[in-house]
């Protein structure tokens, strides 16, 4: 894409694009931001104001990471409180993709699915809090009237539990074929 | 130290979720650059992150999102790396090993994009009765390229029977010959669930004939055979998992 190669970037796209917009809309919740996200995460991609690093990881995840960012980035503009208010289930169901990859995605789908439902609602709410909502450590035990401690704890229990639980599945994919 | 080493790796989940303020980050960031552990349990911590988004139910962009992207690109072409422009008045000397270092980097960049890419065809899209297989309850089971590295695979075994095969990186095979699936049991003859072929990128998706008694399956393992298939495993085992 450096050299300007739009069939790259269209690539990009096809087989990521739904993933970026999905998580975008996770964490926006709403659909205009969630396009705005999808289309600033694929041109700062495109112009080189991001850069993708091969030693920090899989190009999907590098994307997911900027989309993240540019995601929470929006959300930090108002009030924890609103963000939280902004934040509950899936607001979109859509359509299975059927672009590349389909088929593994699907069983992707599952497998991390699966992870996440064998975490305890404690552990979850602080996984998602940080992931989805954007809070700091500091703003979910205030939220939760918890101590940043057992805060700290269960973030830490939680990640190490997935990390755990999807190491097969990270490792069966080690080229990132799927993701 | 050592103290500082464990009270870092206690937050080093909320780091890597970016969830810590700012002078909480920068005696983790000093210190991950120092610590191999550290380093390796924040590598996996990003893997998760890039993992979670993954099990969200999938929302289509609109179409009219990859318009605009493309219209917005071609109104600014990439940065022709003007940071690299300005450092040339006061590096002059250093140019050439500059420029050379620049283009071994634009090329390691493009090639490890442009590979994964173009790792892989598009497959055909997933059928609704694949879409309701995968709805169903069951588990999942990861299947490990023993006898042939680099392959994986995935095959979703629902708990009231049927299931699905998702396979990559095996070889391309001549006429007559077929990959086959086999679930070995206790006491019992290894049964077939499922034979095919791969596409020219070495994938596979196929349907799976799961044995009724699931429980007494002890590895599942897939082999190379004489096409249309065998009744029981003569190749080796080229992917293998123990449910």
């Amino acid at each position: 894409m450096r050299d300007g190669d739009e069939r790259a970037l269209e690539a990009l796209y096809a087989r990521y694009g739904g993933l970026v917009y999905t998580l975008a809309l996770r964490i926006v919740g709403d659909r205009e931001l969630a396009r705005e996200v999808l289309q600033d995460t694929f041109l700062r991609s495109w112009d080189g104001r991001e850069t993708y690093d091969p030693k920090r990881g899989r190009v999907a995840w590098w994307l997911i990471g900027v989309a993240r960012n540019r995601a929470i980035d929006l959300l930090r503009s108002r009030s924890h409180h609103a963000r939280l208010r902004e934040q509950g289930p899936i607001r979109e169901k859509g359509r299975e993709p059927s672009g590349p990859d389909a088929q593994e995605l699907l069983l992707v789908r599952r497998a991390v699915g699966d992870a996440l439902r064998s975490l305890s609602p404690v552990q979850r709410e602080a996984v998602e809090l940080a992931y989805y909502a954007g809070l700091t450590q500091a703003e979910i035990a205030q939220e939760l009237g918890q101590p940043l401690g057992t805060v700290k704890s269960r973030t830490r229990e939680a990640m190490d539990r997935l990390r755990r639980v999807l190491r097969p599945l990270i490792e069966s994919d080690e080229e990132g074929a799927t993701l | 130290m050592m103290v500082e080493h464990t009270r870092i790796v206690e937050d080093l989940a909320a780091y890597v979720l970016g969830s810590l303020d700012a002078e909480e980050r920068r005696p983790i960031e000093t210190h991950v650059e120092a610590c191999p552990e550290c380093a390796r349990l924040v590598a996996e911590y990003r893997a998760v992150l890039g993992m979670i988004p993954a099990g969200l139910e999938p929302a289509p962009p609109p179409p009219a999102a990859w318009r605009a992207i493309r219209a917005a690109a071609r109104d600014r072409r990439p940065v022709p790396w003007a940071p690299i422009a300005t450092m040339w008045d006061w590096v002059r000397v250093a140019r050439w090993p500059a420029a050379a270092a620049l283009v071994a980097f634009l090329l390691v960049w493009n090639v490890t994009l442009q590979r994964e890419l173009t790792r892989r065809a598009p497959g055909p899209a997933p059928g609704p009765e694949v879409e309701a297989l995968s709805r169903r309850p069951g588990r999942i089971v990861i299947l490990q390229g023993t006898g042939q590295p680099g392959a994986s695979g995935r095959i979703f075994v629902a708990v009231d029977g049927g299931g699905h095969l998702a396979v990559s990186g095996l070889g391309s095979l001549p006429p007559g010959r077929t990959y086959q699936l086999w679930f070995v049991r206790s006491g019992a003859p290894a049964v077939s669930g499922a034979s095919f072929r791969v596409d020219g990128y070495g994938r596979a998706w196929a349907k799976v004939a799961v044995p009724a008694s699931f429980e007494d399956v002890r590895s599942i393992v897939i082999t190379e055979e004489s096409a249309p298939g065998s009744a029981a495993p003569t190749g080796a085992h080229l992917l293998e998992a123990a449910p």
